[in-house]
């Protein structure tokens, strides 16, 4: 780098700026060249020229220093930080300005003189200058140059507009200023330089030139804005500015501007540089190698002779291909570098690697068609297997293919005999059975075969005889010939039989058939198509005869040869026996002789000789000769017997089913019956493989032939040795259970029967069970006759044919599935691996290693061949030692490197572990917030709860529970809840579009025309609507988002004070009946009880309190019997867990309690002198009622707005109805027809939440479709007239199948005792059984299945779940109803607070009862406080009655039925009701509850209260009193047993017992289902809240069992008071 | 961190809603919000916020500016659930009713430093022809219940969830955001 020109450019970027200001007139810029050129030269005189220059102009910086060095320091100043201000001007410019000027132009003289150093580095131009900002710049030069600008624009109004020409005037200025240079520069070169070594100066000017461009076009101040742009470009595209630079250069020569002579830069001819002295010095520095083939002999070694692998018969790779010149080139570059050799293998070329490239691929190729794929490597698609883990069934020990199967065909079955035979049908079973044998016997035809083989023989002795045509040896042929004899002798015996045999047979069949045709007609009714036919075969009566006649006389021949040789052998032995006989004699006749000699001699000898008198032979008698007549005659005889007669026709029968049966209205009643009978059975097969149902045919109806198809062939996979295979025949009756007919048991097949040559075979099956039916079946194992005086009975069993065939199937390849034998195995396998002798030889096959390598070695096998790759790699292992061959496949073989830690240690983490159960949503965890970063940071008990449940979740907690009973339910519905709930949690990660996007619907006509309406309407009418609130979905939700608004707006009728100190009135309450229900009730309390009261003090003064989820809020108190207080409450609500899902609002079971109470103001004052200076009185709240509204109502209901009942205890102490007053009033009188105290409430949700939707869905069903439709219809056409009320008709039993609803009616049995309690009150008997009804709790479906619809469980069911919504209560009520004879019905309609729910309507004499089941109460149709609100149907245990009268409201409809005009029937004469099925027991069985367990979960209850009021009252010490509580023992049982009358009784004895104490409480009372609702109700009494220092607490717990598990719990609580 | 409490991470996040590019829309005003999971609780700072309205820029880029400012911090004892930032775009439709014009999500960069971000946004269709007309109409085009969903991949797994988000209009507008955060 050139110091000279460094120091130009410097000063030059510097005079620019002056120059500018300088430029006044355009003739002048031409002269700011030359003036640089010797400013450059001269320093000292450019200064001078500037000053000069400067002074009209910058006077005020004149002072200051030169020019230069002003505009130097200006633009130092501008290179400062950002922060700093730009100079505006100099006259703005303080003291410091000009220090720090000062300094900076000293700093530049040295960097001036350094600059002559020759370092540029040093120049004190930093680089970052051209981020500095464009707006500074912009203001810098404004301010500086405020003058120049305005002659500027001057100037350049002249010049063109033209964008262009102005850059060319730029672009000549500065050309103008770089030829400056010495000519003795090449003007590139300088241009060089000038670009990349100093950019400073450059910018400035570029800059300057854009700007100067703007000015002229627009004001100042718009420029300010735009010419952002420009400066921004300009740090990125200094590069640019250099090129365009240049090429201004050119331009401007072109254009021959005026310019100076001297401002031109020399021009001189390009260099010529000739070709070959390039080419020459290109040879000094370039090499190009050779293509020409290197000799061997150069790439290698001296000396030494290729050697070729090749040829010595060692493995080559194929080397990768390579052009020759490429290879030719490589090779002299690489010799021509210094170790070249070592790149050149023994045989002269360059060293390479096998061709990788394989020349099939090595991904199996695809075959679109199935050409020639070799089986092995054939994809088969097979189904996942399941190994069941039996081990000693396992066949095959874990590697054997696993997959066998059976196929079982199933056809059908033949009932021989089953319990709805008819007599015909027994008869008609043995003649088809007969004439099955015959089939049989005919298709073998014995005795033809054996009359054939008769005569062969025949022939065969014939020919035998005759000597001339046998040339054999004469004994020989005596010998066969008797053979044959002796054979035909059998044959014939044989035939004979045989030929008995048919035609017994044949006379049998005929026999029965006879029979049969007696049958018929004496039951003068066909039952069976079956007919017989006989067919005559007529034969030729010659032929025969001479057949039959050749046929004996050849048997009688026959006979007569073999008596004859029987005769003649008889002969001989005769003759023998005679012979010795006759010697005999004469030898007795010597010793007779002997012996009279010798009979004096040897006596004794005598003696020993004598004893074979018996022995003596007799003479033999000489057989009979044969007589052929007696031959004859037997032949004869034995052939009329066995064999048709000559001339006499063939019978053949023919047994077919052409016959007509007798259609059923011909048919006497029983037979009727029957065949009703047998249309309600249905069969089907379990097929059962090793003793466990595998599959199960289709359950086909039975036909009237007994004869059932199913033609199914059931296809099972098998793992296990088939031990056993059996059918089980069931038989279905109607809707009754199923029974076991019988056990079919199947063979196994041999493993050569493959199916598809498997024939159908037949198996009998018989059952022992016994049967008898009421109608015309004969039942079976049952005795009947066919006889009409019984005799000659019969038994017979259910018996039958099941057609089937077992076959082991083949699979696709044509392997039969068949498990092979344990020496089947090995076979089998081999067979699948045979195809490839490698793989079988790589794998499990091979044994002896050292034998494979002994072969390897042998057969020379090249090492080096990949080919042989395994085989060698096998063997090099084999020999090493190590033989271990892994017998696995592993399918992520990395997984172990990525473990980072052992399962078990990642199990053993507590976080993990807390990670975990959070994302699988245990309720316990779903919400937990900021687990830990460590895990000594999660404390053990965090999982505690957890545990405790799991380890729980199988033992039956009896601490809550005390009855066992009640656990198991509890337990039970808790599991069918959790799974239930588990089931959602995944649904409601389901979300559909609704949840996500809100999009408007789109309007119909309707609404469009509505809304148009609306513009029209005016903004705040008069009278404003209600408008429905908008609709939150739950899943936004927080905690205090939502809240209960209950408005409480006034009660009727509410109980008053009695003073205590009164005197016992003792009224007689007459008890009430049904007829003073509906009636005007007359009230016979006396108004002397108003005198009672003291005048001024108010009669109560009740107020209202709402708890709910242990919040409390409570209204002012308001004054009288009727108070009226119009206020809103506002509670807040919270979710469990804080989940505001619609799932787990729907199950939250939280109530809601609207206690009355009564303040009472009691005088504390103890000293009647300080009355006159201060009040002390106390409050006391007395609990009056309450009414008490689910959580769950609520959020269905979306609003409850009506008037309540009050619960208010049966007994009230201290308190009492005032009724004298409302009877003056006309119009109360008809209120006050039904007792209690009312309310009138309006509760909602704030904001309104949608209640999820229940799911609709359609459920299968065992009924008829025809009705299924009808229902359909039905509901239709009646949503459509009223499509606010809802038509019940079919619902969803537990089981999940849909029923129809009046299925569910039926008589049932209510309990005995309940029925003997007043044997001669029905309205006593009603209401008992109305409030037992009662006694079980209450528990909706939403809460148990939350979200699944409502089931119905039958009235069992119920009663063994001891739970249930509205709808069991009514349909068990109704049915007890039913069975006391009552007419009655269920109603559908809607109630308040419950909705749409189900209550019971009974008919009495001449007034309608509506019952509401679930507290017992009952309500005349007239009464106004009926909590029924809407009738919508009335379901009958055979019809449906839908409400199409105008009003649906109780008091305003007939509820007479009969009406088709007021009721629209369900069955009516269209469809006539089909005799339903109920789906009800036959009866309810009742045990007794134990006493004892009462007695005891009433003691515990009593135990658990005490302990919560104790703790209720944390603050004060609760005292018990004994003897009052005892007290109140005794006395609740007379609650239970008579609930009305016995309040003044009580009163009355409270009153002589606990004389000088206050005493105020009350009995609750309850159905007993869990303790925690006891608890709640004792504590929304609030009779804990009394704070007196010297109260006392009485509590008393009664529990009265009812059949059935049904308890009736009573508290009593009470607090008292000493009086003073 | 302190023996005392136990341990957490910090993730401050500071930034800004820079700009965006909506071609046919003006006028346009942002919110945003972050989505975080169960282990994380912001600390300091606001988590939500709406930026003033801005006007599209006259020059060629048409770019909405704000330039608002998120400042929050965040504790937490697992990386699962990281900050999302979610950003929805609302403004005047040619009835003058506000409709939304897009929504978008981004995690909170997970390295510390200065990071830019440049989301694409978009807005559920309406599910029909007359739909979309009425909607138009009426000023109520089709809206996510919270915008909070864009950062949840409920929902749209499955079948319904082609329902869900039926044609997610892209449009493909740079929502600007520099970050920067550091993890203690």
């Amino acid at each position: 780098m050139k110091s000279k020109e460094e120091k130009v450019k410097i000063i030059t970027e510097e005079y620019i700026d002056d120059g500018e200001d300088a430029e006044e007139e355009r003739q002048k810029k031409p002269s700011k060249v030359p003036r640089q050129k010797r400013k450059k030269q001269l320093p000292a005189a450019s200064r001078e020229e500037m000053v000069s220059e400067n002074s009209p102009v910058d006077d005020q910086q004149e002072p200051v220093q030169e020019g230069s060095d002003t505009r130097l320091l200006g633009m130092m100043s501008r290179r400062g930080p950002r922060s700093l201000p730009p100079i505006p001007s100099a006259s703005r410019t303080g003291f410091a300005e000009f220090s720090m000027r000062e300094r900076m132009r000293e700093k530049l003289q040295a960097a001036r003189s350094k600059a002559e150093s020759a370092l540029l580095q040093e120049i004190p131009t930093p680089r970052p200058r051209r981020l500095r900002s464009p707006a500074e710049k912009e203001s810098e030069t404004e301010c500086g140059m405020e003058l120049d600008r305005e002659v500027q624009r001057i100037q350049q109004e002249h010049d063109s507009q033209g964008h262009s020409r102005v850059k060319f005037h730029d672009s000549v200025r500065k050309i103008k200023s770089k030829p400056l240079v010495p000519p003795g520069f090449p003007s590139a070169e300088e241009a060089y330089n000038f670009f990349t070594f100093n950019f400073d100066p450059e910018p400035e000017e570029s800059e300057e030139k854009p700007k100067a461009k703007n000015r002229h076009g627009a004001n100042q101040e718009e420029k300010e804005g735009e010419e952002e742009e420009p400066p921004v470009q300009e740090g990125v595209s200094k590069t640019d500015e250099e090129e365009w630079l240049d090429g201004r250069d050119a331009e401007d020569l072109l254009l021959g501007l005026d310019h100076a002579v001297e401002d031109f830069v020399a021009i001189r001819p390009a260099d010529y540089e000739s070709v070959h002295v390039r080419l020459q010095r290109e040879k000094e520095l370039l090499f190009v190698p050779s293509r020409r083939t290197v000799p061997t002999y150069k790439k290698l070694p001296e000396n030494v002779q290729p050697r070729y692998l090749e040829d010595e018969g060692l493995y080559i790779g194929a080397r990768p291909e390579v052009p020759r010149t490429n290879q030719n080139i490589m090779e002299n570059r690489l010799l021509t570098q210094e170790p070249g050799r070592r790149w050149f293998g023994d045989d002269g070329r360059i060293l390479a690697l096998p061709n990788p490239i394989k020349p099939v691929p090595s991904r199996p190729p695809m075959f679109t068609q199935a050409q020639d794929i070799k089986p092995e490597l054939e994809t088969l698609y097979k189904k996942a297997v399941k190994y069941i883990h039996r081990s000693q069934h396992l066949i095959g020990s874990g590697d054997s293919p696993g997959n066998f199967q059976l196929d079982i065909d199933i056809s059908g079955l033949i009932f021989t005999h089953h319990p709805c035979f008819s007599r015909e049908h027994v008869l008609a079973a043995k003649l088809a059975q007969l004439y099955d044998q015959y089939l049989a016997r005919r298709q073998r035809n014995k005795a033809k075969f054996l009359t054939d083989k008769l005569h062969a023989l025949r022939n065969a002795v014939q020919m035998g005889l005759n000597p001339a045509k046998t040339p054999k040896t004469l004994e020989t042929t005596s010998k066969t010939i008797n053979e044959y004899k002796s054979e035909i002798r059998q044959t014939r015996k044989l035939r004979d039989a045989e030929q008995e045999k048919d035609r017994t047979l044949l006379k049998t069949i005929i026999k029965v058939w006879k029979e049969m045709k007696s049958l018929r007609e004496f039951q003068r009714f066909t039952n069976t198509p079956l007919k017989l036919v006989l067919r005559k075969e007529k034969v030729d009566q010659k032929a025969d005869e001479e057949a039959y006649e050749a046929e004996i006389q050849a048997e009688i021949n026959e006979l007569l040869e073999e008596h004859t040789e029987e005769y003649e052998q008889k002969m001989e032995v005769y003759r023998v026996t005679l012979q010795r006989w006759k010697a005999w004699k004469k030898a007795q006749r010597a010793k007779k002789k002997k012996k009279k000699q010798e009979v004096e001699e040897h006596p004794t000898d005598e003696e020993r000789e004598e004893p074979g008198p018996g022995e003596e032979p007799e003479k033999p008698a000489p057989p009979e000769p044969v007589d052929r007549a007696v031959i004859e005659q037997q032949v004869r005889e034995r052939a009329a017997q066995s064999r048709r007669r000559p001339g006499e026709p063939t019978l053949v029968p023919e047994l077919s089913l052409a016959g007509s049966v007798t259609p059923n209205d011909q048919c006497p009643r029983v037979e009727v019956l029957r065949r009703e009978d047998i249309k309600r059975r249905s069969l089907f097969l379990k097929v059962t493989f090793n003793n466990k149902e595998v599959s199960r045919t289709e359950s086909r109806p039975l036909g009237a032939d007994f004869r059932v198809h199913f033609g199914q062939i059931f296809n099972l996979q098998i793992f296990n040795w088939p031990e056993s295979l059996t059918l089980q025949v069931y038989e279905t009756v109607g809707h009754s259970g199923t029974t076991l007919l019988a056990e079919v048991f199947l063979p196994i097949p041999e493993t050569t029967v493959v199916s598809g040559r498997a024939p159908i075979e037949e198996v009998e099956f018989s059952s022992n069970q016994h049967v008898t039916l009421d109608h015309e079946g004969v039942g079976s194992g049952v005795p009947f006759s066919f006889e009409a005086d019984g005799g000659n009975q019969l038994i017979l069993m259910t018996s039958g044919k099941v057609s089937n065939s077992v076959a082991w199937a083949i699979g696709e390849n044509g392997i039969p599935l068949i498990p092979p034998l344990s020496q089947q195995n090995i076979g089998f396998r081999s067979a699948l691996k045979r195809a490839d002798a490698i793989s079988s030889i790589g794998t499990s096959g091979l044994t002896d290693m050292k034998k494979l390598a002994k072969w390897a070695a042998e057969s020379k096998l090249d090492p080096n061949d990949p080919s042989n790759g395994p085989l060698m790699q096998l063997i090099s292992v084999a020999t090493s030692g190590e033989s271990y061959i892994p017998d696995f496949f592993r399918l992520e073989q990395l997984q172990q490197e990525f473990n980072f830690v052992s399962d078990e240690e990642l199990n053993r983490s507590k976080r993990f572990r807390l990670l975990l159960l959070r994302s699988q949503e245990v309720p316990e965890f779903r919400h937990y917030k900021q687990i830990p970063l460590y895990d000594r940071e999660i404390m053990e008990k965090v999982f505690q709860d957890y545990e405790k449940r799991l380890r729980d979740r199988n033992v039956i907690e009896t601490k809550d529970h005390i009855d066992s009973h009640r656990a198991t339910v509890a337990k039970y519905l808790q599991q069918v809840r959790e799974s239930v709930i588990n089931r959602f949690l995944i649904a409601k990660h389901h979300f559909l579009l609704s949840d996500l996007v809100v999009e408007e619907e789109v309007p119909n006509i309707s609404i469009l025309g509505l809304s148009l309406f609306k513009l029209a309407e005016q903004k705040r009418p008069l009278r404003p609507r209600r408008k429905g609130r908008k609709k939150v979905t739950a899943q936004n939700l927080s905690d205090g988002d939502i809240k209960l608004l209950v408005n409480i707006i006034r009660a009727y009728d509410i109980p008053v004070r009695k003073p205590t100190a009164s005197k016992f009135h003792q009224t007689s309450r007459s008890s009430r009946t049904f007829t003073e229900k509906h009636a005007a009730s007359p009230t016979t309390h006396s108004p002397a009880h108003s005198a009672d009261y003291p005048l001024g003090q108010a009669l109560v003064r009740p107020f209202v309190e709402v708890s709910f989820q242990r919040t409390i809020c409570h209204t002012t108190t308001a004054e009288g019997p009727n108070p009226s207080w119009n206020e809103e409450l506002e509670l807040p609500f919270r979710a469990p867990n804080g989940d505001y899902s619609t799932t787990s609002l729907q199950s939250v079971k939280d109530d809601v309690f609207i206690n009355i109470f009564d303040e009472v103001l009691y005088d504390v004052l103890e000293d009647d002198r300080e009355r006159g200076s201060g009040i002390h009185t106390r409050i006391e709240r007395h609990w009056l009622g309450c009414v008490r509204i689910p959580f769950s109502t609520i959020y269905f209901q979306a609003r409850i707005d009506g008037t309540f009942k009050i619960d208010i205890p049966p007994v009230l102490l201290g308190y009492s109805k005032e009724r004298s007053v409302m009877m003056d009033r006309g119009f109360d009188s008809i209120r006050s027809l039904s007792e209690g105290s009312y309310i009138t409430l309006f509760i909602t949700l704030e904001p309104q939440l949608v209640p999820g939707e229940s799911v609709r869905e359609k459920f299968d069903s065992q009924e008829d479709e025809k009705l299924l439709q009808a229902t359909e219809k039905f509901r239709a056409e009646c949503a459509l007239k009223f499509p606010n009320r809802q038509c019940l008709t079919t619902v969803v039993d537990v089981s999940g199948k849909t029923v129809f609803v009046t299925r569910y009616l039926k008589p049932l049995n209510p309990p005995q005792e309940l029925l003997n309690a007043y044997p001669n009150n029905p309205q006593a008997t009603a209401e008992l059984v109305a409030r037992y009804v009662s006694l079980i709790p209450f528990l909706p479906d939403t809460v148990s299945f939350a979200g699944v619809c409502d089931l119905w469980s039958s009235s069992d069911q119920f009663l063994d779940l001891l739970a249930g919504d509205e709808e069991e209560h009514a349909v068990l009520l109704c049915n007890y109803f039913l069975s006391m004879g009552k007419k009655a019905w269920l109603v559908t309609g809607n109630a308040i607070p419950e909705g749409p729910t189900a209550y019971v309507l009974t008919q009495e004499q001449s007034h309608y009862l509506i019952w509401n089941p679930c507290n017992g109460h009952f309500y005349g149709q007239f009464d106004t406080f009926c909590p029924l609100k809407s009738v919508s149907c009335l379901i009958g245990p055979d019809n449906i009655w839908f409400n199409i009268q105008q009003y649906d409201s109780p008091l305003r409809i007939n509820f007479d039925v009969t009406k088709p005009k007021l009721w629209k029937s369900f069955f009516s004469r269209s469809l006539p009701y089909p005799g339903l099925s109920s789906v009800q027991p036959e009866e309810l069985i009742y045990q007794r509850t134990d006493q004892v367990a009462a007695a005891e979960l009433q003691d515990r209850i009593e135990k658990i209260l005490k302990e919560k009021i104790m703790d209720w009252r944390p603050r004060h010490l609760t005292r018990w009193n004994r003897y009052c509580t005892s007290m109140l023992r005794h006395f609740l049982p007379l609650l239970e047993r008579n609930q009305e009358d016995v309040e003044d009784d009580h009163r009355a004895e409270l009153l002589k017992q606990l004389g000088d104490y206050r005493f105020s409480g009350f009995p609750l009372h309850m159905p007993y289902s869990e303790v925690k609702p006891l608890i709640e109700a004792v504590y929304s009494t609030g009779v804990h809240n009394i704070d007196a220092p010297n109260v006392e607490f009485a509590l008393a717990v009664y529990v009265h069992p009812y059949p059935k598990n049904v308890l009736s719990v009573w508290i009593y609580v009470a607090s008292l008071i000493r009086n003073r | 961190m302190a023996a005392a409490g136990p341990s957490v991470f910090l993730l401050m996040v500071n930034g800004q809603v820079e700009s965006a590019q909506f071609p046919e829309y003006d006028d346009l005003y942002c919110k945003y919000c972050f989505v975080y999971g169960q282990d994380w609780a912001p600390t300091a700072g606001l988590e939500e916020g709406i930026s003033q309205i801005t006007s599209k820029s006259q020059d060629a880029r048409r770019a909405l500016v704000w330039n608002f400012p998120i400042d929050v911090t965040f504790k937490s004892t697992n990386p699962y659930g990281w900050p999302q930032i979610v950003l929805s775009v609302y403004g005047p439709d040619v009835f003058g009713n506000d409709v939304v014009r897009g929504y978008g999500a981004v995690h909170v960069p997970l390295s510390p430093g200065r990071h830019k971000k440049t989301i694409p946004m978009f807005v559920p269709e309406s599910t029909s022809k007359l739909q979309k007309f009425t909607s138009w109409l009426m000023g109520r085009r089709p809206e996510y219940t919270d915008p909070k969903v864009v950062a949840q991949g409920e929902g749209r797994e499955g079948g319904n969830t082609e329902a869900a988000i039926p044609k997610a209009a892209w449009i493909c507008l740079p929502a600007w955001l520099t970050l920067s955060f550091c993890p203690q």
